[in-house]
This record gives structure tokens, C-alpha cells and sequence, in this order.
């Protein structure tokens, strides 16, 4: 992998404009590269100070899921509020520097991947309840900001609807398109549209996926949350029941936030971050979540099986979808007093 | 009839060879794609071994459920759907939660063994359910 003179120009003379000299470049270093996003670490160098960066580059805008610019007003917002993200330097739509519109943030060190973040855990206990409560404040400080300061292209529910009607009708649209019927997940359906839970007092500007995975994890607890890219306004409880679901746990079943922290631990850090808990509406988007996911597997087989996207990856999430289902059906008959999953 | 070795026998070799010597001797990108390939032919190796039976079953469960004589998979798990999306029949969802959690159970042992060993969340005081309707 060369470091390419272009990118290494485009992003000196980008950060340039923003820092009034264009850096040296160094270090360059493509760190992944998706087909919608690529991660590119480097060094900016002024004079004796260097500074490790990222750039995240969308090669081809047609496939990005959201604007960069909002993408980083989410960032931004988030840490006007106070939650640890990384600080961005600078965002550009122009694709003549790096070839697709990108933005420079700042280099974050730590651990993101699931089970690395699991073995921290484990070299030092104390660390778990730590983290989880870190996440509850982190998500409550975000959920205190006021959507209406947030982005105008940000995702926002359809006015004058209800935001679980909108939700439910969304899966729905999932189930439809099955290539087999799913009995388990129609019954996670059917439960969903008789149990919606109350209200919030009013809509939150979420991250959309806050979960182990896309947290950056040191000795110290949490440094930052990544990937903005689905952030909308919703109802705050979806960023809590999300980060809680099963799947994020890595085995760690028995602790329900990421495998590494109890729900305990993440109310407190919630509530002392200005976030109001809704039990009933933690537990229905936990289940809401653990359905899409599963019909987003079958999306997934169903994409390898059509020829649209052919991969062995994609092929074998099909296989997947039972895990899914075996989840959801234990939500829905849970902890719930006997008789609930029916009438 | 096919001579040894089975089915089963032969995808658990190409699993052993997948998850063994190939993987050893793949770089980069690849190394991910093979790991599952060689975990999909270990799926595979249990659907030989268990499909059938497991099949067997869901239908049994499905027929019994439904109050049918016959039928086969297939057919059983859509009209199932279709009856619980409509909703006519106020005791088909109690009665059929149970069953479902069997029948994906069984899938389980072929598609993820453990996967099954979790039986819902801790029913800490938080925890709703009642007055959500």
C-alpha cells in the first residue's frame, strides 16, 4: 500500500485552510478500506509538533449513508455537549483533495475492537462498571441537547406521527420482503404493536449505533464514540435498548451492556448525565432492535442470493438469522409476568 | 447410495482443511471469507447429520400447532405467519411462542450450538413488562 503523493497533497493542503499553514504529511497509513468508507491515520507536522490524525474518506458519495457535513455537526454537537468524541478539524464535500468528500478528526488512541475492549475489561475489573456508567452519561449528555440546534439534513421521525407507529411500519416493510416467511419474527412483530411503550417527553438527536464495536476503549474507560454515520432524531430510549442488545455482547451474556457493565451501572450514568429513563421503552427498542437486526441478516442473504451484492459473508448471515430470532422470542417471553406474550 | 464417505464425513474434512492449512497459509483480506467458509461447512456437516431429523420435528410441531394433518415446512411456516399477522385467533400467540422457541432451537443445533444456552434478560427491578400495553 504506497502512500499516495495525491492524498498526502490533498490532505496537506486541506488542513491547511483551516490551520492558516498546510502540515507536512507523514505516516500515512490506509487503515480500512470499505467499499463506503476508508480510514486513512497519519501525522500532520508543523515545525517540532505532530499530531495524529485521521482522515475518513467516502470514495464513492453515492453509497454514503449521510452527508459528511452533518455527519460532523452530529460530532460536533455531540461534543458541545460533553460527550467524548473525536475533535474534528475540518470536513470538506469538495471531492478534488482526496477524490470524495472526507473529513480530518482527531486520532484517538485505544481499544475499538469488541473483544479487545472485553479483555481490558478483564485485566481490570473495576473498569466494567465504569465503562457502562461512562456510556449511560455519554448518551444522556447527547440526549440533552436540544434537536432543534441540530443539522436541518439530519434524520428527523415524520412530523404529527407516532415515532413507534413509524418504526413498527418500517420492519414491517422488512417482513414483507422476506424470502421466507419468519414466524418468530412476525410474533416479535405482533408483540411490539400491542406493547408500545409511553412517551418521551420529547425527541433526542441519537448517535443510532452506540455499542461496543464503535467505542474507543483505554485502561481510563471511555475516550470516544465513532461512527456518527446513522445518527437521527429519535426517542432517546433507541440508543440505550440498541447498545444493550445481546449481540453486542460477545458472549458476555450476563452483562446486558456490551458485555461489560450492568443496566444498573448505565441508568445511574444516564440519569446523572440529564437523561430520563423509560423502563418500558428500553425494553421495547431492545426488542425492536434484535428484530431489525435479524431482518437485516436476511436482507443481507437475500442480497448474495439476488446477485446484488455476491459474498460468502453476505451468503452466510442467512445462517445467522435463527440466532435472531432465538434472541427475540427470549425477549418476548423474558422476564414479562406469564401471559403477556399473549391476549 | 453414495460410498463412504458421507456427506457429513466429507465437509467436516473440507472444514479441517479450510480452518487448518488454508487459513495457515492465507494473508490479508482472504483470511476472514475462509474462516467462514470453513464454519459454514461445519454448519453443514450438522445439517447432514441432523437436518433431517430436525426437519421432521419442526413440521410435527408446526401440524400441531396449526391443527393440521399435513403439510410440509414450508407451507406450515407461512400460513403460520399469515395467521399470527392476522390476528384472528386470540390464544395462537401463547400457544405458539413455545413452539417457536423449540422449532428455532432445533435450527440452532445445526446453525449455532450454545447459541441457545441464554434464556433472557435479568429480571432486575427495571425491568417492564406489566402496564406497557
Amino acid at each position: 500500500m504506497s502512500a499516495s503523493d495525491p492524498l498526502q497533497a490533498g490532505l496537506g493542503r486541506a488542513l491547511g485552510e483551516v490551520w492558516g499553514e498546510a502540515p507536512a504529511i507523514e505516516n500515512l497509513q490506509i487503515a480500512s478500506a470499505g467499499a463506503r468508507r476508508r480510514n486513512v491515520l497519519f501525522d500532520a507536522v508543523r515545525g517540532a509538533e505532530r499530531v495524529p490524525l485521521v482522515a475518513t474518506i467516502i470514495p464513492n458519495p453515492a453509497m454514503q449513508v449521510m452527508d459528511v457535513e452533518v455527519e460532523v455537526a452530529g460530532l460536533r454537537l455531540a461534543q458541545e455537549q460533553g460527550m467524548p468524541v473525536p475533535h474534528v478539524h475540518g470536513v470538506w464535500a469538495d471531492r478534488s483533495y482526496v477524490g470524495g468528500p472526507f473529513f480530518i478528526s482527531e486520532r484517538v488512541e485505544g481499544e475499538t475492537i469488541p473483544r479487545q475492549v472485553l479483555r481490558l475489561v478483564e485485566a481490570e475489573p473495576s473498569l466494567g462498571p465504569k465503562l457502562a456508567t461512562q456510556c449511560g452519561h455519554a448518551l444522556g449528555r447527547l440526549h440533552a441537547a436540544d434537536p432543534a440546534k441540530a443539522h436541518p439534513g439530519l434524520n428527523r421521525p415524520p412530523a404529527g406521527r407516532s415515532i413507534f407507529d413509524h418504526a413498527l411500519e418500517g420492519a414491517e416493510a422488512l417482513i414483507r420482503e422476506l424470502l421466507q416467511p419468519s414466524p418468530s419474527f412476525r410474533l416479535g412483530l405482533r408483540w411490539l404493536e400491542r406493547h408500545t411503550p409511553s412517551r418521551p417527553d420529547r425527541l433526542a438527536v441519537l448517535h443510532g449505533d452506540f455499542r461496543n464495536g464503535n467505542l474507543i476503549v483505554g485502561p481510563d474507560g471511555l475516550r470516544a464514540a465513532l461512527d456518527w454515520e446513522v445518527g437521527h432524531v429519535g426517542d432517546p430510549m433507541e440508543d440505550l435498548g440498541w447498545l444493550c442488545m445481546r449481540m453486542w455482547r460477545f458472549r458476555n451474556d450476563d452483562l446486558e451492556v456490551g458485555g461489560f457493565g450492568s443496566r444498573r451501572e448505565l441508568r445511574a450514568g444516564y440519569e446523572a448525565g440529564g437523561g430520563s429513563w423509560r423502563a418500558d421503552a428500553f425494553h421495547w427498542w431492545k426488542t425492536l432492535s434484535t428484530l431489525r437486526w435479524g431482518l437485516g441478516l436476511a436482507g443481507q442473504a437475500k442480497a448474495h442470493l439476488d446477485g446484488s451484492v455476491p459474498s460468502i459473508i453476505m451468503a452466510a448471515s442467512g445462517r445467522r438469522v435463527a440466532e435472531l430470532e432465538y434472541d427475540l422470542l427470549m425477549l418476548l417471553q423474558g422476564p414479562a409476568p406469564a401471559g403477556e406474550t399473549g391476549s | 447410495m453414495q460410498d463412504r464417505p458421507t456427506a457429513a464425513e466429507l465437509l467436516e474434512t473440507i472444514a479441517d482443511l479450510l480452518e487448518g492449512d488454508l487459513l495457515a497459509a492465507t494473508q490479508g483480506p482472504l483470511r476472514h471469507p475462509v474462516r467462514v467458509a470453513g464454519n459454514l461447512c461445519r454448519i453443514l456437516e450438522r445439517e447432514a447429520r441432523l437436518g433431517p431429523s430436525q426437519e421432521h420435528r419442526e413440521q410435527q410441531l408446526l401440524r400441531e400447532l396449526l391443527q393440521r394433518a399435513d403439510g410440509e415446512p414450508t407451507e406450515l411456516n407461512a400460513a403460520l405467519d399469515q395467521a399470527l399477522a392476522a390476528g384472528d385467533d386470540a390464544t395462537l400467540e401463547p400457544r405458539a411462542l413455545p413452539v417457536l422457541v423449540e422449532i428455532v432451537r432445533g435450527k440452532l443445533a445445526i446453525a449455532k450450538p450454545g447459541h441457545d444456552a441464554y434464556r433472557g434478560e435479568p429480571a432486575d427491578d427495571d425491568v417492564p413488562g406489566a402496564g406497557t400495553r
